[in-house]
């Protein structure tokens, strides 16, 4: 059973609800429809409720399977309001708040941020920039996060790591050039992510050309402070650094090149890149010469899970990040 | 709004956004130099106009800005 597999069975376990602000969409009403008819998710359709139900009919799906949000109910947008401005922190208003949610994607974050959705799964109508956006304003940051990344999870034949084919690496897909401060958020998100997600202990690399001090210069500086801080945040994570590749994932290139003790050197599972030059880049090499199925980018850092898919998405694949998506949300409330 | 109240309205909620000292800040300030800030400062930014002012400047528009006098320019715009 490959990790999708699992996955999927992991996530028919424990379903959670998944809020759809672009429901209307054919593709995207197909994944909702077929995750939640095998039972892997909660549907829960938002927009026009009149638009999505004569949408939902003419494709023939069954009704009963979905949980239909009609955004111009004033009264539950109202309960919806006054749930989420009495909350700390937030940053609208009543007012503003109210105007936002004439876009369901807002809408449907509004609702996830009061309790009423485990996730919001947008991107095909949505750009990127939409969905971080929404998600920053409406469901917001962890605290003590300086940026929202993401991490892949790769599966790559012939490699035999900590986690036998399984690697997650991060970030490849949303912050470009990550200070310090960012690095070490990058790095602490990813652990969380993987905990969440697929049950592991985190054992978190932070690679670079330089293997504990072999090679000098600003490049190395960025990760070791990167590291640093990412140590004194969370000191309940094993976090370590700085090493090359080879000396985060292999045994016996840690053996010779890390003279220390580390929980990381040789068997991390999660691998944190230095900037997107080098995470975009390093997962096409896995895929093209490793063969290997990179699964995400799964995005990171939000209080809670937020998933933009590719506007180019076949329906196989939002499936896929429908379900990683609710099986992190459902290991996200067992912390 | 008369333009002078709403530059020292738009530099009290940059002010607030970026944890800066309103009497450091003018028009002139830059975004990229003398506030530094990371995206998520701009998002509240762009909050705090909406919630205070009520008008909504695109945080692509308000991260185009240069200085606070041209995030001043914007929401004139809007008003």
């Amino acid at each position: 059973m490959n990790i999708l597999d699992q996955l999927y069975e992991k996530a028919r376990l424990n379903p959670q609800k998944v809020a759809f602000p672009e429901a209307t969409n054919e593709k995207m009403m197909q994944a909702a429809y077929e995750t939640g008819r095998d039972g892997y998710i909660h549907p829960v359709l938002v927009g026009d409720a009149q638009e999505i139900k004569t949408l939902a009919v003419q494709r023939g799906y069954d009704l009963s399977i979905f949980t239909i949000v009609d955004i111009h109910d004033e009264a539950y947008k109202a309960k919806v309001i006054d749930a989420y401005v009495n909350q700390p922190g937030r940053m609208l208003k009543a007012k503003a708040l109210g105007r936002r949610m004439e876009n369901p994607l807002y809408f449907a974050m509004a609702m996830q941020a009061v309790g009423d959705a485990d996730v919001t799964f947008a991107g095909i109508d949505n750009t990127t920039g939409d969905v971080l956006l929404a998600g920053q304003m409406i469901i917001g940051m962890k605290p003590g996060i300086s940026t929202i990344s993401s991490i892949g999870l790769c599966d790559i034949p012939g490699y035999e790591g900590s986690e036998g084919s399984l690697l997650a690496v991060g970030d490849s897909a949303v912050c470009t050039n990550p200070n310090a401060e960012q690095l070490a958020s990058i790095a602490i998100s990813a652990c969380d992510t993987v905990h969440d997600l697929l049950g592991w202990e985190p054992r978190c690399a932070m690679v670079c050309y330089s293997t504990l001090g072999s090679g000098q210069g600003e490049l190395i500086d960025k990760v070791t402070e990167a590291l640093r801080i990412a140590q004194e945040q969370r000191p309940d994570l094993a976090i370590d650094g700085e090493f090359q590749l080879d000396a985060a994932i292999s045994p016996a290139v840690a053996a010779k090149k890390v003279k220390r003790e580390s929980k990381v050197a040789g068997k991390a599972n999660v691998v944190i890149w230095p900037d997107l030059n080098v995470g975009n880049i390093a997962v096409k090499l896995i895929q093209q010469f490793g063969h290997a199925n990179a699964y995400g980018p799964m995005l990171q850092g939000f209080n809670s899970v937020v998933c933009d898919c590719s506007r180019g998405a076949p329906v196989s694949e939002i499936k896929g990040n429908v379900v990683i998506s609710a099986v992190r949300a459902a290991g996200s409330k067992k912390n | 709004m008369e333009r002078k109240e709403l530059e020292a309205k738009v530099i009290e909620l940059v002010a607030m956004a970026y944890g800066k000292d309103a009497a450091d800040l003018s028009v002139n300030s830059t975004f990229k130099d003398d506030l530094k800030g990371a995206s998520i400062q701009m998002v509240g930014l762009v909050s705090e106009l909406e919630n205070e002012l009520d008008v909504m400047v695109s945080l692509q528009d308000a991260s185009a800005c240069a200085t606070i006098g041209e995030l001043v320019d914007k929401v004139e715009e809007e008003m």
